[in-house]
């Protein structure tokens, strides 16, 4: 609508111009024709108008001038006479305005005898009403004709306009007003014969549809994209839970765990408290009340019966013996550990120290690795020296020259600590149940023992997270190794 | 106190007969009084029940004390000991089998003045009973009365 405003505004406005240009042109032609008519009574009429008014025709001056009105424009003629004779004659024509708008005077002349006189003058006057007239009049047709052309090339313009591009651009309007990018639309094409060659609207319409199929396929990608995300999350949810089911039965069956091994701790601490008390109270008045009959009743005995009650009460000291090993064993699997860092060869030299203050009898070349250092527990540790070295100098006894070395080496970037001895040795067929309570490879009578302090070794040691293991060979030596907290770490327990 | 009693408090009369065999043994002339449950060690010593007309300077001057018993255990009965103003002084020596880390600190919380572990062999048993009752009854000066 603006725009056939603007048409009609601007056709106004230049045939307002041109017409005003016309009609100025027509008005200088009407001037132009006026002034043709006055030079043609100049040179037409004046001669004519000379002799009459010479001869004083005033009917032919009469009849001239009524010829002369008749002249398009021609409003009033008229002839007075000057000269010597003022008889002030005049002859008129017409009606004389009071402001003429065009006129002329023509003197008038008249020769005799080769004597030209002015006799008179005419006074000639025309009006503009007829080119007024005529002006309003061919400015009207050519306003009213501008008008309806005006209107009609607007009408012709604007239907054009919308045949050509408005009913597409609604068109295109409403398929975008329509448009949901969630949904396979028809494609946009236009109404009417398809154009060749193919013009901005057609690029247009190509760029939507191509738009608009680019835009679904994002939004497919999208929206694939998102349920793929869900499913994921879904998924991942699902995961979660269940982890979280898992860890949950799993907490649960560690609680239970726990639970039993407390259970089982505590009950093996008050069998532990119940075996140092109620089995070592009667082994004591067994080998007590022997002790009496040996020692104050000898005299009613034969040899033979001191010799049983002798062994019965060894006996009875071989049992208290085993059940303090037990008790020993059973301690080291309880308790926290408390870990600090050892300094191993100076705990190695103690227990060497101690162990030559018992048997001062004994010549052992011992030699320890200086600087050997573990993170471990101070007792426990001290009770797998203990051992270890109490083996070495009893299955030693025996060697000729008996020699020990405490060190450690290097194993996959791991220390491994050993202890040799060149002692009696055992069969490496036994080296595996060397480390169960109780196993012994030695006669008693050849070397004294219960077989408890290795097996005690090996819990102190897996309690450190480490392993222990024998290389032995009969008649020349063992050697015993272990290592500490193999996975790493020093805070694991077992 | 002026008493040379020895207080033995012990449930098993074996182990009874063998203690008293080992003073003998460790030649010790002291006067021992057994009691053979924790009740009765409480009444003997704070006078009452059965042995309310005791006499107050027949304190005992060593007391020794075996921790498993039947009814309340020794720990229980050497906490009494040590709460009563009467017998807080006097000196108690546990006697037990038993080498239970936790006995034994609970034992010297307690205010004992020995713990000692009755070993097997009667031979041991009796030197320790013999450097025992010397240390107590005869080294070893009591606490005024
Ligand atoms: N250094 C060694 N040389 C040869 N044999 C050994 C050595 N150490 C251990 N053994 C063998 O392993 C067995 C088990 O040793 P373990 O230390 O557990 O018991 P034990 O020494 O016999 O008694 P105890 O409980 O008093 O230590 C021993 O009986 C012995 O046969
Ligand atoms: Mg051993």
């Amino acid at each position: 609508m603006r725009m056939l405003i603007s048409v009609v505004l601007f056709s106004t406005f230049v045939t307002l111009v041109s017409t005003v240009l016309q009609l100025y042109l027509d008005y200088r032609r009407d001037i132009d024709v006026i002034e043709n008519h006055f030079d043609e009574i100049d040179r037409g009429s004046l001669g004519v108008i000379a002799t009459s008014l010479w001869n004083v025709d005033i009917d032919q001056l009469q009849t001239i001038l009524d010829g002369l009105l008749r002249l398009p424009d021609m409003q009033a003629l008229e002839v007075t006479e000057t000269g010597e004779y003022t008889s002030n004659l005049s002859v008129k024509a017409g009606s004389k305005q009071k402001k003429a708008a065009l006129f002329r005077d023509y003197p008038i002349f008249y020769t005799s005898e080769g004597v030209a006189r002015r006799i008179g003058t005419l006074h000639a006057e025309a009006t503009f009403s007829g080119v007024y007239q005529r002006l309003i009049d061919a400015a009207v047709v050519i306003l009213v004709s501008q008008a309806i052309k005006i209107f009609l090339v607007a009408l012709f313009i604007v239907l054009i306009f919308y045949q050509m591009v408005g009913r597409h651009l609604s068109t295109i309007s409403q398929w975008l007003s329509r448009y949901d990018l969630t949904e396979q639309r028809p494609v946009l094409a236009l109404p009417g014969k398809p154009r060749t060659p193919p013009d901005e609207l057609d690029g247009l319409v190509f760029s939507l549809n191509d738009m608009t199929n680019r835009l679904l396929g994002a939004y497919r990608a999208l929206t694939d994209a998102n349920a793929q995300m869900e499913r994921d999350i879904v998924a991942r949810f699902h995961a979660e839970r269940e982890v979280v089911r898992l860890n949950a039965i799993l907490e649960q069956r560690v609680k239970q765990r726990t639970f039993e091994l407390e259970a089982a701790n505590e009950e093996l601490a008050a069998f532990a408290y119940s075996v140092s008390h109620d089995l070592r109270a009667p082994l004591r008045r067994i080998e007590g009340f022997g002790q009496i009959l040996v020692q104050e009743h000898a005299e009613h005995l034969d040899e033979q019966a001191v010799h049983y009650l002798d062994r019965m009460c060894a006996g009875a000291k071989d049992m208290a013996d085993m059940i303090d090993s037990f008790l020993k064993l059973s301690r080291s699997t309880r308790g926290e550990l408390a870990i600090e860092t050892l300094d191993l060869s100076a705990m190695a030299a103690e227990t060497v120290h101690r162990l030559r203050e018992k048997t001062p009898d004994r010549e052992i070349d011992v030699v320890i690795e200086p600087g050997l250092t573990v993170e471990g527990d101070r007792r426990l540790l001290g009770v797998v020296l203990e051992n270890l070295f109490e083996n070495a100098w009893k299955y030693t006894r025996k060697a000729a020259h008996p020699s020990i070395t405490f060190g450690a080496d290097q194993q996959d970037g791991k220390v491994r600590f050993h202890l040799r001895d060149n002692g009696t040795g055992f069969d490496m067929a036994h080296a595996k149940r060397l480390f169960s309570p109780f196993v012994r490879l030695h006669r008693p009578e050849d070397f004294e023992g219960t077989g408890v302090g290795l097996a005690t070794v090996q819990r102190i040691i897996v309690r450190h997270g480490g392993r222990v293991w024998a290389d032995a060979q009969v008649g020349v030596g063992a050697t015993f190794y272990f290592t500490c907290w193999e996975k790493g770490t020093n805070d694991g327990q077992q | 106190m002026g008493s040379n009693k020895v207080l033995l408090v012990e449930d098993n009369s074996d182990d009874v007969e063998l203690m008293l065999h080992a003073f003998k043994s460790g030649r010790i002339a002291n006067d021992v009084d057994v009691v053979r449950d924790g009740e009765s060690a409480l009444d003997y010593l704070m006078r009452r029940g059965s042995f309310a007309g005791r006499d107050k300077s027949e304190q005992p001057a060593l007391i020794l004390l075996d921790l498993k018993l039947p009814g309340i255990d020794g720990l229980e009965v050497l906490r009494q000991i040590r709460a009563n103003p009467d017998t807080k002084r006097i000196p108690v020596a546990i006697l037990t089998t038993s080498d239970d880390e936790a006995d034994i600190i609970r034992g010297y919380d307690l205010g004992v003045n020995s713990y000692i572990r009755k070993p097997v062999g009667f031979t041991a048993f009796t030197d320790m009973v013999e450097k025992l009752g010397l240390y107590w009854l005869v080294v070893n000066i009591a606490a005024p009365s």
